[in-house]
């Protein structure tokens, strides 16, 4: 498998700069593009000084909620002596989001170096990657990578003669979505049913095996190692003051050019959906966009002029998500895709909250049914109440995320519903 | 629990405007119950440990915090202001009831958890009086989850109690939640049933009607019940339970809070027991021997003839039962010294044990009997050596034991036999006298537990025919042997009565009053006196 | 194998599901041992080491049968019950015996946009079998999977441990073709 797609902006090859190079996975690959190098550098730093210069840089979590990592690993307790674990988060499952598999397929060692960065950061001795089960060909790079980087000193016993330690396990999640949760993810890997838990306990106080505990998604640990050797201010010349750097733009969907591209935080979005990968293919025209994977509001083609910051999608009535937009051209029926989404959500609930176990079942049958052709004006009454009532009450979050793109839709293509339950047509060309 | 912790320091918080002073390791839901607001709950128990938050029904709202806070999880905290019932949380709450119901099949009809099921409850409280759902609901089926307990998981909300009752309680990681999901239900590993010993409070924990005894199916409705609060009599810790029953059939028993006794629950055995125990003949009417045939008589004439008769007998020996009340051993043992026979003995029924290990104090005991303790404070000894030895031509006295598994002719030669009791066995019929007395479940009294813990019982069932309480049937003969029958000496007509006579009468009983035992039973010697009425938090509405 | 398995990973070894042995023992055997310490040897709980063992056991039998569970219950204290619980919690554990060539067809909505309801009903077709069914031959099992995180290629399909990328309906046959040929 090449790499389908490569953007040639200099600036915006951070992440993805070695992508497509089969080398790049070996660890005497790894080492000639200059890996480890940051690693070298942290070791010789306390781990305080690490959080600090993450803190500066302003990186913020990946996996999509967006918190800034720097805090996340100042929450952690500052004792030694105590186990504290690193975890990971590898269980990328976001529809629409297929960026972490690819840097862990590409340059798994990177991953594994920023692993072992946060790790040294958050004084822990044990890092654990929960990678996706479904990634088969994906562990298999990464399992060769970490075995390599173990028989080479970088991972285990006295990191490099550093006389500091740390192992990392390669753990595998086995199908549930829900999983990616942080809370989900400690549930799972502690060998449990992936049931999130109500916060607090914060995982930085009592995480998996009581101890403390820090989640870190891939791209998020894959930024590590090129702030740690190149310092804050260079990581900041991309993107703005509050979302700085860089991002993987996993764009999927009807486009010309599909694919996974780094770019600056910043770039208006209509610039990556037209000019980056192309638009919808046959000369079609864009009818909507979910722009940060599945559980985030639908944009109208109208509304794509928006700088894609954490900030600037918020502003724009939706969200960045894992920067993974899902663009639907005109013939796009979409209460066929927004009924696709539910069903997703409903087959992911853990099934704790009521709220979350029934009404994403609910929302996907209701949405079936007008998609069958005996909807009811009612329904979309129906429907928007379910968003109230599915908002916010929750353990987690996945509850508002079906919520997120159901609202949207109905907001902005009310017209859809109203034709399917009205004339039993879609309105799309 | 809030009422027991002493050493948790205090916090000020208010509830729907009400101000309260509670330890600040109280959760805002045990806070709201103490100024009498019962928000709603499903996966809160107060017995099972874990406060997962899951079911959402007890959602409230907590001024400055921008989301409704599950209240079964929050612990309070100084100056905290809660609002359970404003709009919002209100609104939370209708709309977890009508989430509910969106599989549920609505089959109250032949449900047996109909009229005191939290899902019909709260569906009511909140209105849910009209249907918005459109759509076909999913059919999940029932399971047979124990030999004797059923679960249709149509019904079922997921709260988990049962589940979390056995891995936290019962220790016993033997029932879970399969699949996820809308999909997923309550389920042993395939091909399993439960078989731990306290598996039928999975039943009692279950809001709906999720989980069922058997033996309870469609057998009555639950608003036909009479429910009385009782103790168990199966073994010596003596649970407190509720006596439900029909018609005068006991057709259940469900444990009564105690938290110095068996908490919220009570073992499989106690609840079988009982209803098996409480078939079989009885006697129904005094019988008196009379031309070497037992006649049926009234209770005037019977007690005037045993009490002569009694007149005459100076040696002799005495079988009590530990099943019978402590004021019915003190009335015995008061006759016994009147006549002039000394000791007695007791044989209490052996068993294997049982420990809740997450309640330890409550176990299935070895003594399969109420009330060991009340018996040997009384004066009787316990008999561990097979079968009571034939009395010979001396004169017998027995209360209450059946004298079951003893020879047909046993106690045919004595020189007078005195039975009073409530079972007909062989043995017992060749009695001179066979004064049928009620079984506890027929009257109020007391028993004396494992640890010396003195606790009432009430009346669940009307006397099978004339038989009357032993208490009340030896407190006359001891005053007709006092004073010639002219009534100048007054029995008792009341437990409470015969119970205030028993402790001015029994130096280790003498801290106790009939108001103080109450519901929840008090410790002899104890000084500290229990507080009547003590209210439980509650499990349900 | 012919190397030890490092233990840092061998609990992630998904690879060897076309050989794949339904009757082979879980634990007893040197294999079966060696890959129980190594991933006890990861965890400060042996409950922690479910989930693997679980992968362990499907990647070996291609399922994971009640003695499985049974088994693993009995090697990490803990009960079958709560084994089942957590087994059937996620998807990828298979609860019945699968064909040769597990088909894992996306239609999440990445590729839903692309057509991968006629990828799935080709796939379906071709195979002669209903989702989640084994095909009377024993070669294939075909079912709806979630989102598998190639949504720049859609439609996805994962067969074994293979993923195909846009596969097109028109793919279909061409691939299932290629399965006999040189195994997966």
């Amino acid at each position: 498998m090449a790499y389908p797609y490569r953007d040639d902006r200099e600036t915006t090859t951070v992440l993805s700069r070695h992508m497509g190079e089969p080398e790049a996975r070996t660890l005497s690959g790894w080492l000639e593009r200059g890996g480890y190098e940051a690693l070298g550098t942290a070791l010789e730093m306390e781990p305080d000084e690490i959080t600090e210069i993450v803190k500066e840089s302003g990186l913020r979590g990946r996996g999509g909620a967006g918190f800034p990592t720097g805090m996340k690993w100042g929450f952690m307790p500052k004792e030694n002596g105590r186990a504290h674990y690193l975890c990971c988060n590898a269980d990328e499952s976001e529809p629409g989001a297929f960026k972490d598999r690819e840097i862990m397929r590409w340059t798994p060692h990177l991953m594994i170096e920023g692993c072992l960065i946060a790790a040294r950061a958050i004084r822990a001795g044990h890092v654990y990657i929960y990678v996706r089960g479904e990634f088969f060909p994906v562990v298999r790079v990464l399992n060769q990578a970490v075995v390599e980087a173990y028989e080479a000193g970088y991972i285990g016993r006295s990191v490099l003669g550093s006389g500091w330690s740390c192992d990392i396990t390669v753990h595998l999640g086995a199908g549930a979505y829900i999983a990616g949760e942080e809370t989900g993810l400690m549930s799972s890997l502690m060998g449990g049913r992936a049931e999130p838990w109500m916060k607090p306990p914060f995982p930085a106080a009592r995480g998996i095996f009581g101890a403390p505990t820090t989640v870190n998604n891939v791209e998020t640990l894959a930024s590590v190692p090129g702030i740690v050797a190149n310092g804050s201010a260079w990581y900041r010349q991309w993107g703005s003051d509050e979302s700085p750097g860089t991002k993987l733009w996993c764009c999927s969907g009807h486009l010309v050019k599909p694919g996974n591209y780094e770019l600056e935080l910043g770039v208006p979005l209509s610039e990556i959906i037209y000019d980056v990968c192309g638009g919808a293919p046959d000369g079609k025209r864009v009818r909507a966009v979910i722009p940060g994977g599945s559980s985030t509001p639908f944009l109208t083609a109208d509304e794509l002029d928006c700088e894609t910051t954490y900030e600037g999608m918020q502003a724009a009535g939706s969200s960045l998500g894992t920067a993974s937009p899902i663009v639907m051209d005109e013939s796009t029926c979409l209460l066929s895709a927004m009924r696709r989404i539910a069903q997703f959500y409903a087959h992911e609930s853990c099934g704790q909250c009521v709220q979350c176990r029934e009404g994403t079942e609910w929302i996907a049958k209701i949405l079936r049914r007008i998609e069958d052709g005996d909807g009811e004006m009612k329904d979309i009454d129906t429907l928007y109440d379910l968003c109230e009532q599915l908002t916010g009450r929750t353990i987690c979050v996945l509850a508002d995320s079906v919520v997120f793109p159901l609202r949207s839709s109905l907001d902005k293509f009310r017209d859809e519903y109203e034709s399917h339950i009205q004339q039993d047509a879609c309105t799309a060309t | 629990m809030y009422g027991n912790v002493k050493t948790a320091e205090l916090v000020s918080l208010r509830i729907d405007g009400t101000e309260i002073s509670v330890p600040s390791n109280t959760s805002v839901i045990e806070a709201a119950e103490a100024v009498g607001v019962l928000v709603p709950r499903y996966c809160y128990h107060p017995g099972i440990p874990s406060r997962p938050a899951q079911c959402r029904v007890c959602l409230v709202e907590i001024e400055g915090q921008p989301k409704l806070q599950p209240s079964c999880n929050i612990s309070v905290q100084e100056g905290m202001v809660v609002h359970t019932a404003s709009e919002e949380a209100r609104s939370a709450r209708r709309s977890v009831i009508e989430l509910l119901l969106v599989n549920h099949p609505l089959d109250c009809p032949i449900c047996d958890a109909a009229g005191q099921c939290m899902l019909q409850d709260y569906a009511f409280e909140t209105r849910q009086l009209a249907s918005r759902l459109n759509e076909e609901k999913l059919v999940m089926g029932r399971d047979r989850i124990a030999e004797d307990i059923l679960y249709f998981a149509d019904r079922c909300i997921i709260c988990t109690r049962c589940v979390r009752f056995m891995r936290e309680v019962a220790e016993d990681d033997a029932l879970i939640v399969a699949q996820r999901g809308y999909r997923a239900y309550i389920d042993t590993f395939p091909g399993a049933v439960l078989d731990n010993p306290f598996r039928g409070n999975i039943v009692d924990v279950c809001p709906v009607g999720a989980l069922v005894h058997e033996d309870f199916l469609f057998k009555a409705r639950f608003w036909d019940l009479d429910q009385t609060a009782s103790v168990c009599p199966s073994c010596s810790t003596g649970c407190n339970v509720t006596i439900d029953t029909v018609e005068n059939q006991i057709v259940r028993l469900k444990p009564r809070h105690n938290s110095e006794v068996n908490s919220y629950w009570m073992c499989d055995h106690g609840r079988k027991h009982l209803i098996m125990s409480n078939r079989g003949l009885r006697p129904e009417a005094p019988l008196l021997r009379r031309d070497g045939k037992l006649v049926p008589t009234g209770w005037g004439e019977a007690l005037t003839w045993v009490a002569e008769r009694l007149r005459e007998v100076s040696r002799g020996m005495a079988i009590v039962s530990p099943h019978a009340a402590n004021e019915s051993l003190f009335y015995f043992r008061t006759l016994l010294d009147r006549i002039g026979i000394a000791g007695g003995t007791f044989r209490v029924e052996q068993g294997e044990e049982a420990i809740l290990p997450g309640f330890p104090k409550l176990q299935l005991r070895a003594d399969r009997a109420p009330n060991a303790s009340g018996a040997e404070l009384h004066g009787f000894e316990r008999f561990d050596g097979g079968a009571h030895s034939d009395p010979g031509g001396d004169a017998v006295a027995v209360l209450e034991d059946p004298l079951g598994e003893l020879p047909d002719e046993w106690g045919r030669e004595a020189s007078f036999f005195l039975y009073v009791g409530n079972r007909l066995s062989p043995a017992a019929r060749n009695a001179h006298a066979i004064l049928p007395v009620t079984t506890f479940a027929e009257m109020e009294g007391t028993f004396t537990n494992f640890e010396g813990r003195v606790q009432r019982f009430h009346q669940a069932l009307q006397p099978a025919g004339l038989a009357r309480p032993a208490w009340l049937v030896l407190a006359r003969l001891v005053s007709l042997l006092e004073d010639g029958g002219d009534g100048g000496v007054a029995a008792p007509t009341l437990a409470s009565e015969a119970f205030q006579v028993m402790v001015r009468a029994t130096p280790a009983m003498a801290d106790l009053e009939w108001a103080s035992v109450g519901l929840k039973g008090a410790r002899l010697g104890s000084t500290e006196a229990a507080v009547p009425h003590a209210q439980a938090p509650a499990e349900g509405a | 194998m012919s190397r030890r398995i490092h233990p840092s990973v061998a609990g992630a070894q998904p690879f060897q599901l076309a050989e794949r042995d339904p009757e082979a023992p879980l634990f007893e055997s040197a294999e079966g041992q060696e890959r129980l310490q190594a991933v006890l040897s990861r965890y400060p709980t042996k409950q922690a080491a479910l989930l693997p063992l679980l992968g362990y056991a499907n990647e070996l039998h291609g399922w994971v049968s009640k003695q499985d569970m049974e088994s693993i219950a009995e090697r990490l204290d803990l009960t079958p019950a709560y084994v089942w619980s957590v087994a059937s919690f996620y998807t990828m554990y298979n609860k019945h015996p699968i064909g040769r060539h597990f088909i894992q067809v996306c239609t999440n909505i990445s590729c839903h946009l692309n057509g991968a309801q006629r990828v799935l009903k080709r796939f379906l077709e071709e195979t002669g079998t209903r989702p989640g069914e084994t095909s009377e031959d024993g070669r294939y099992t075909v079912i709806e999977a979630e989102c598998l995180g190639a949504c720049g290629f859609a439609t996805a399909v994962q067969i074994n441990d293979e993923y195909h990328e846009n596969v097109t309906p028109e793919r279909v046959s061409q691939i299932l073709a290629g399965l006999d040929g040189n195994g997966s």
